[in-house]
């Protein structure tokens, strides 16, 4: 019995880490993905610009060439079919603590102050308090929530950025990882900060009505050799294998675990139906129904899938959480209010169905082997 | 409940030879008899009451409850007489061990259907005529060997069954308790008028029982 009790507590477990492990990785991918899809809000519709060598990856231009901000903007605007060109910088990673971060965790953005809306759609200030900055050449910045509740910032604290001193004119309230993580200021303050004079790497580029995009893309592109110009389509259509790539891995991973823990409770179970033969081929005998003992040992089953899986929910949302953390050292603290978009409600119901068919799956072999019992075959080997 | 077997045979096959465990056993088992059918370890007793119990099917022959052919009845249907018409008691006791005295004895009833208070009262009741009124609550390994004994025949007659087939069911215990199982079963055979038949070596079994059987290497020797 002490045996048996021991072995069904390892098996709790054992689901438990599985269930957890799957809960984690899930989460964390499922996180990134969400992150590296929600950036196509930024610049939606209009056409982005940047150097050629640059990889973009939604919104973000990773490494790349500077481009000479007046320069690329007047040849831009010189194209027909053009309405609005908005030059961008966008830094990252930021460093405000010195820490080396795995992922960029910061990112800094300068913008024109007449064209904030264009880029960041109509996004709230916290308490309605605070405003935008107004002056192209003034030191006053937004933050978003994230980094200002990370570091105490509040409206009017002072932030230091690569020796500057920038005011908090506001701290904008969204719901968006990227712009939660962002600090926007004005492009020329964004150009002083980071020592880029006269230059950006974006220029978002918006058409004017029944242009089609492709066509204005392969124009810019044929006029100035040095950029590539793409629509929000060839930006959706450059991440969508990768994110599909990493679905894939994820849902194999999540598999393989999911599989090794069928594997596991059907030797549990198979190990506890062996030694209560005697128990089943009784029952057997007494004139028990023929599903009797099958749903005995299924449910059984399927208990160590519950009991484990809820056990793994909370290891596996306090695994989500650490992982966050130490992915992009903000405090665990912090993650605690946002828990449910880190590790979403649906997505643990998912995985606790997963749990419980498999387990539940797991006990149907053993469970047939206790139905065919016979207290005459038990006995008899017994002897 | 009237029991009768025709040429009743059964074979295993043991490499590459076939042993008859029960060899062309015919016997006849009348209502609210106490029958007794002894031999030695290896005889074929064990075999002969699982086919009678219906717990296993006979290579040849037939078992005929109540002049009706048990091979042609359906698995549910023997499952059936197993549960409502008869009552089981194993020499090693068979108790569940998860479960208390109680819970034992109201396993049939519950497999029956009945209602959970049907089930408690019958179980109390049961537990007070075999002598554990005090110890209904305890777990099997809490009980020495006679009690764990009385338990299985209070679980045996839990579902009033018409006929009580036990396998050796004084074989692991000292003599005076083995008296009391005996008497229990006797009680049960004179009072419920519940056919009692018993595979046993003891001597006191075959004082009291109405009919006695002997068996020896699968064959029904002589009828005392």
């Amino acid at each position: 019995m002490f045996r048996r009790k021991v072995r069904t507590s390892l098996s709790i477990i054992g689901v438990a880490l599985a269930t957890a492990f799957v809960i984690a990785v899930g989460a964390t991918t499922m996180r990134y993905t969400t992150v590296i899809k929600e950036m196509s809000v930024l610049f939606s519709g209009q056409i982005m610009v940047t150097s050629s060598n640059a990889v973009v990856i939604q919104a973000i231009p990773i490494g790349g060439s500077m481009l000479p901000q007046n320069y690329t903007d007047r040849k831009i605007q010189d194209i027909t079919g053009v309405d609005k060109t908005v030059p961008v910088l966008f830094v990252t990673p930021m460093s405000l603590t010195g820490i080396i971060q795995t992922v960029p965790v910061n990112f800094t953005m300068g913008i024109p102050v007449e064209d904030w809306k264009t880029v960041i759609g109509p996004t709230p200030l916290r308490g309605n308090s605070g405003h935008f900055p107004t002056n192209e050449s003034g030191s006053e910045v937004v933050v978003g929530a994230s980094l200002a509740d990370q570091y105490n910032w509040t409206v009017d604290s002072t932030v230091f950025l690569n020796s500057h001193k920038l005011t908090v004119a506001g701290i904008l309230e969204t719901k968006l990882a990227l712009l939660n993580r962002c600090v926007l200021m004005p492009l020329k303050l964004a150009q002083r900060v980071y020592n880029y004079p006269g230059s950006v790497n974006i220029i978002a580029v918006k058409p004017a009505q029944g242009i089609i995009q492709k066509n204005l893309t392969e124009t810019i592109e044929a006029k100035m050799d040095y950029v590539q110009a793409l629509t929000e389509d060839e930006r959706n259509d450059m991440v969508q294998p990768v994110l599909a790539q990493v679905e894939t891995w994820d849902v194999g991973v999540q598999s393989v675990v999911l599989i090794m823990s069928l594997i596991q409770v059907m030797a549990v179970s198979a190990m506890s139906v062996s030694e209560r033969r005697r128990d089943f081929a009784t029952l057997d005998a007494m004139g028990a129904p023929l599903n009797y003992v099958f749903r005995i040992v299924v449910l059984e089953s399927t208990l160590i899938g519950v009991l484990g899986g809820l056990l793994g929910i909370c290891f596996g949302s306090l695994a989500s959480l650490t992982l966050a953390s130490l992915y992009t050292s903000i405090p665990i603290t912090l993650f605690f209010p946002s828990l449910f978009e880190i590790v979403p409600p649906l997505y643990v119901a998912e995985i606790l169905l997963a749990a419980m068919f498999v387990c539940c799956a797991g006990g149907i072999l053993p469970a047939l082997n206790a139905m065919r019992m016979r207290v005459s075959e038990v006995l008899r080997a017994d002897y | 409940m009237r029991i009768k077997t025709a040429d009743l045979t059964k074979t295993y096959r043991m490499g590459p030879s076939q042993i008859a465990a029960v060899n062309r056993v015919s016997l006849e088992v009348d209502e609210a008899t106490f029958v007794a059918i002894v031999g030695p370890s290896g005889s074929g007793k064990s075999t002969l009451l699982n086919l009678i119990g219906l717990n296993d099917t006979p290579t040849q022959g037939k078992v005929l409850i109540d002049d009706a052919d048990a091979s042609l009845l359906s698995a549910s249907e023997r499952r059936r007489i197993r549960l409502m018409r008869m009552g089981f008691v194993f020499q090693t006791f068979n108790l569940m061990p998860t479960l208390s005295a109680l819970e034992n004895v109201e396993l049939p009833m519950a497999l029956a259907g009945a209602s959970q208070k049907a089930q408690r009262e019958r179980s109390a009741k049961l537990l007070e005529t075999v002598g554990l009124t005090g110890r209904v609550r305890h777990r099997p390994k809490e009980l020495s060997m006679g009690e764990m004994q009385r338990v299985a025949i209070a679980r045996a007659l839990a579902n009033r069954p018409e006929v009580i087939i036990a396998d050796e069911p004084t074989g692991e215990l000292d003599s005076k308790t083995a008296k009391e199982i005996i008497s229990l079963l006797f009680e049960a055979n004179r009072e419920e008028k519940t056919t009692v038949i018993v595979a046993t070596h003891d001597e006191k079994v075959v004082s009291v029982a109405n009919k006695t059987y002997i068996i020896k290497d699968g064959n029904l020797e002589t009828e005392k």
